[in-house]
């Protein structure tokens, strides 16, 4: 769900939604750089930039887009579909992760901004325009999110603290420069997808538990597999991308040890096992078929998705495509809902 | 039983305010979080994020729906409640820069109560030390925990509100600061601190009835709103106060010139390092040592001002000289406290000064006797065969006597303390110094035009004037030479030009004055624009220089009208 670019900035749940976390670590100079034969852009002029706004719909748009606002709508779908393959009731849990996607993720993007400007200079040059406001949303949404789960009991309010303590282990420059025992986890080859798949499976799977107050059971334990898997692909896919300019730096992702080429088998390989293990649930009851056949479409368009990687130049778009999925399973749910 | 009932909490005005509370507090911890590393930002970061724990904790109590898990939440709330004092004095002392007192060992020290009572509040099933008794009540339909406090509440009450106070006395004292967002700052750091104390405060006193409900946490809105119209409003981020206690301080240590602070009981108390070298001494001996001990000549020293004489103090490199100024210092009701004594090196400048008196003799005296001495052998030449000969080595000797004058003025010019010498009428001095060139040179026309009768300008001004009327008729191969001194009031300057027919000023000449230095490969070709120069600087103004269109030049020289007012000046 997680847009990723360039100059680096994956998620905790990369590009299938959750808490991003910026991959400045490959590129600490804090300068924008060329990767694979890339050009550098230079961010639009604010005079430039306020040409985006000709009416006021064309403004609302952009903002919807630069502001990662979209984003927070994709998370909310994503709980909305855990609540619906546990019949659980409808809670506060949707808000919170919205909010909580909005207000990492803007903080992400605004902490990013100048090295995102050579690879993205018109959501780079949204950001600064926009900075001091946006700081001020972020600090506001992730307060009312805390607020929110709290209402959840201490269970939810934990889930929600989740993403800042992961951001503060993963990212933060914080905890490694008050000790040089700690490495920043993000640093560390696998553990950076690992931790992002779990923290945010984790926090989509388990909070509106939490609110409804309903134990986990094997079919929510299903759901974090799935999202686990899922976003565990779409973390690696920006890597392939990004796998000379890594390879230029230093840095080792999968892409730069295995190779694009093996690596798009091993993405495939485990949207096979998502697969498998859906397929699984839907023959022993766990889930409801019907369900598990809208995730299986999904999951159609994630693989389609995941062919492609290495093989188009419309990365942004591969990017925003795989963001989509969760939407894909959505829109194939209507019918059944109504 | 259900321990807890997700988002059941009734909604209250209590609730709604608790939920507030939460939102502005971590709003404002993530608005302090950005800070970093500013001064405060993180032990801010600590107490707005030690109150927001405090209304977690809080709400999730009311939620609770037995005794234990009420109990718990109280507990752990306290976590949150210990962590504000100390980060609220942590904050204090960094944001008012006295952070050598934030010395990790500090803080353990300072921290050893709270950890203590957190522990204390954990294991309270095994000790009453905390709470002796607790129990649930149904008070308006709504399940309450009431509980018996112990010792250690008091104990960890008191440490609180002592630490609050200590935190409160520098953050105080920038109520009174010249700089309005330091006011400002301080203002809404005090109201966001004061505001959940007095609630806390209220409420052990038992002034309102809350049915055993702490409502301190409630009162953290205000706080919030307060600390985040400091971050946002007040800059509290953007002008920190935190360096200028250390400045005062550095100042002091660092400032090139020796410095002494003396009780009132003369003893001394303090010194800088320069000090130390001065006087010849180590801090460890001078300090609380009487002054006369110390200090050569302290006696003499005045309570006030400046000693008259330079004093003389003995050194490795010989005697050395310094000028002693004696600085009171004084409380806020003007009861004297002690003094500062500061030790000004001049010996260079003695020793230049002393310089300039040989070479003013040696101009004065030794330079014209030998000129006089070769013009008179010179004239015994003039009637012989080298008659020509004899008269260009009388006009070279004059030369050489002239610039011997011009040298000596030069050195007068910066030996005398033109302060204190009597203000001149301008036209008088115009008059002057026109008489005494017209009367040198009679074949040149040296008049004085327009001239205020009201104004006064430094005497110094005399030998600048005649400098340049002499300049211009020397300089002046006019057939007729002319030269015209006026003086004009502007505002509270007095202009005054002097206008000629002459040669002019060389483009090489005024760019030489305008650096204001010479050099072996450029330089000026005499002393006469250079006394000039000198002598406007000394008076406090400028001078310029430029051609006339036909021929000759234009000398503007500005310089304060003294006859008016200071403040005037000032103004």
């Amino acid at each position: 769900m997680f847009e990723c670019n360039k100059t680096r900035c994956v998620t905790i749940g990369g590009c299938h939604g959750g808490i991003p976390v910026p991959r400045r670590g490959k590129y600490m100079s804090g300068e924008a750089k060329e990767v694979a034969g890339g050009v550098s852009n230079p961010a639009p002029s604010q005079t430039e930039s306020t040409q985006w706004f000709t009416n006021p719909a064309e403004g609302v748009i952009t903002a919807f887009r630069y502001s990662s606002a979209y984003l927070a709508v994709i998370a909310m779908v994503q709980v909305l579909l855990v609540t619906a393959a546990l019949s659980l009731e409808t809670t506060l849990a949707p808000a919170v992760v919205g909010l909580v996607t909005f207000a990492v993720y803007v903080g992400d993007r605004i902490a990013d901004a100048d090295t995102d400007a050579a690879t993205n200079p018109e959501r780079t040059a949204f950001i600064k325009r926009y900075e001091r406001v946006l700081q001020h949303a972020v600090s506001l949404s992730y307060g009312l999110a805390i607020a929110l789960a709290v209402l959840g009991g201490p269970v939810a309010l934990a889930i929600t603290l989740l993403p800042g303590v992961f951001w503060i282990l993963y990212a933060s420059e914080w905890l490694p420069s008050v000790t040089s025992h700690f490495r920043r986890l993000k640093d560390v080859l696998l553990v950076n997808s690992f931790v992002v798949a779990f923290a945010w499976a984790l926090t989509l799977t388990v909070l509106p538990l939490a609110f409804a107050d309903a134990p986990f059971t094997p079919a929510a334990a299903v759901m974090f597999v799935y999202f686990f898997l899922g976003i565990f692909v779409n973390v690696e896919i920006p890597n392939v991308r990004d796998a000379a300019g890594d390879s230029e730096i230093g840095v080792e992702t999968l892409p730069v040890v295995l190779g694009v080429h093996r690596t798009r088998h091993v993405l495939l390989g485990v949207d096979a096992l998502t697969a498998s293990v859906l397929v699984a649930a839907a023959v022993t009851g766990v889930l409801d078929a019907m369900f598990v056949g809208a995730l299986l479409l999904g999951l159609a368009f994630s693989l389609t998705v995941t062919s492609l990687v290495g093989r188009t130049s419309k990365e942004e778009l591969l990017t925003t495509a795989a963001e989509s999925e969760y939407v894909v399973v959505a829109l194939a749910l209507v019918p059944f809902a109504l | 039983m259900a321990m807890y009932r997700p988002y059941m909490v009734p909604i209250t005005p209590l609730t709604v305010v608790l939920f507030a509370t939460i939102v502005i507090g971590v709003a404002a911890t993530l608005t302090a979080w950005r800070a970093r590393p500013e001064p405060g930002s993180l032990p801010l970061v600590a107490m707005l994020a030690g109150q927001s724990w405090w209304s977690t904790c809080l709400v999730l109590q009311v939620q609770a729906m037995t005794l234990q898990a009420k109990m718990l939440w109280v507990d752990v709330s306290w976590v949150g409640v210990v962590v504000i004092p100390v980060a609220w004095l942590a904050f204090a002392l960094q944001y008012t820069g006295r952070d050598e007192y934030l010395q990790c060992r500090y803080l353990v020290l300072v921290s050893l109560v709270p950890v203590l009572t957190i522990v204390l509040a954990l294991t309270g099933e095994y000790h009453d030390l905390f709470y002796r008794e607790s129990r649930l009540l149904v008070q308006n339909g709504s399940l309450r925990i009431h509980r018996t406090v112990g010792p250690w509440f008091w104990v960890i009450t008191g440490y609180t509100y002592l630490l609050g106070l200590f935190g409160g006395i520098p953050i105080l004292s920038l109520l009174s600061s010249d700089a309005r967002p330091f006011r400002g700052q301080s203002f809404a750091l005090l109201l966001g601190t004061l505001a959940p104390w007095m609630s806390n405060v209220f409420f052990l006193l038992g002034f309102y009835d809350t049915s055993g409900l702490d409502p301190t946490p409630v009162a953290f809105s205000v706080s919030g709103v307060a600390y985040l119209a400091a971050v946002t409003r007040f800059r509290l981020f953007g002008a920190s106060p935190s360096p200028t206690h250390r400045a005062r301080r550095l100042v002091f240590t660092k400032m090139h010139d020796g410095a002494v602070v003396v009780d009132r009981h003369d003893t001394v108390v303090d010194m800088n390092e320069p000090a130390t070298e001065v006087l010849g001494v180590s801090p460890s001996d001078a300090l609380g040592s009487p002054a006369t001990s110390v200090i050569p000549s302290y006696d003499a020293f005045p309570d006030e001002g400046a000693l008259s004489t330079p004093l003389s103090i003995d050194s490795d490199r010989g005697v050395d000289r310094y000028d002693v100024s004696v600085v009171p210092i004084d409380d806020v009701h003007d009861r004297p406290l002690g003094r500062v004594i500061s030790f000004h090196d001049v010996s260079d400048i003695l020793r230049e000064r002393q310089r300039l008196k040989v070479l003013n003799r040696v101009l004065r005296h030794n330079l014209r006797t030998e000129a006089n001495l070769i013009a008179g052998y010179a004239d015994l030449l003039a009637d012989g065969d080298e008659a020509h000969e004899s008269r260009l080595i009388k006009e070279r000797t004059q030369r050489i006597i002239d610039v011997g004058d011009k040298g000596r003025m030069v050195v007068e010019l910066f030996e005398r303390d033109w302060s204190e010498v009597e203000p001149r009428d301008v036209a008088t001095l115009l008059d002057s110094c026109v008489t005494d060139v017209a009367a040198e040179y009679p074949e040149a026309r040296v008049v004085v035009g327009d001239a205020p009768t009201d104004a006064s300008v430094s005497a110094v001004l005399k030998p600048v004037v005649l400098n340049l009327v002499e300049n211009s008729v020397e300089h002046n191969s006019a057939d007729a030479p002319w030269v015209e001194v006026s003086a004009r009031v502007v505002e509270d300057t007095v202009e005054i030009r002097v206008v000629d027919n002459g040669d002019g000023i060389g483009d090489y000449e005024r760019r030489v004055l305008s650096q204001g230095e010479e050099s072996p490969l450029e330089h000026g070709s005499g002393l006469g624009l250079w006394l000039v120069t000198w002598g406007v600087d000394i008076a406090d103004g400028s001078v310029t220089f430029e051609n006339r269109q036909s021929c000759g030049s234009i000398a503007t020289v500005r310089v304060p009208n003294v006859s008016v007012p200071a403040e005037t000046h000032a103004r």
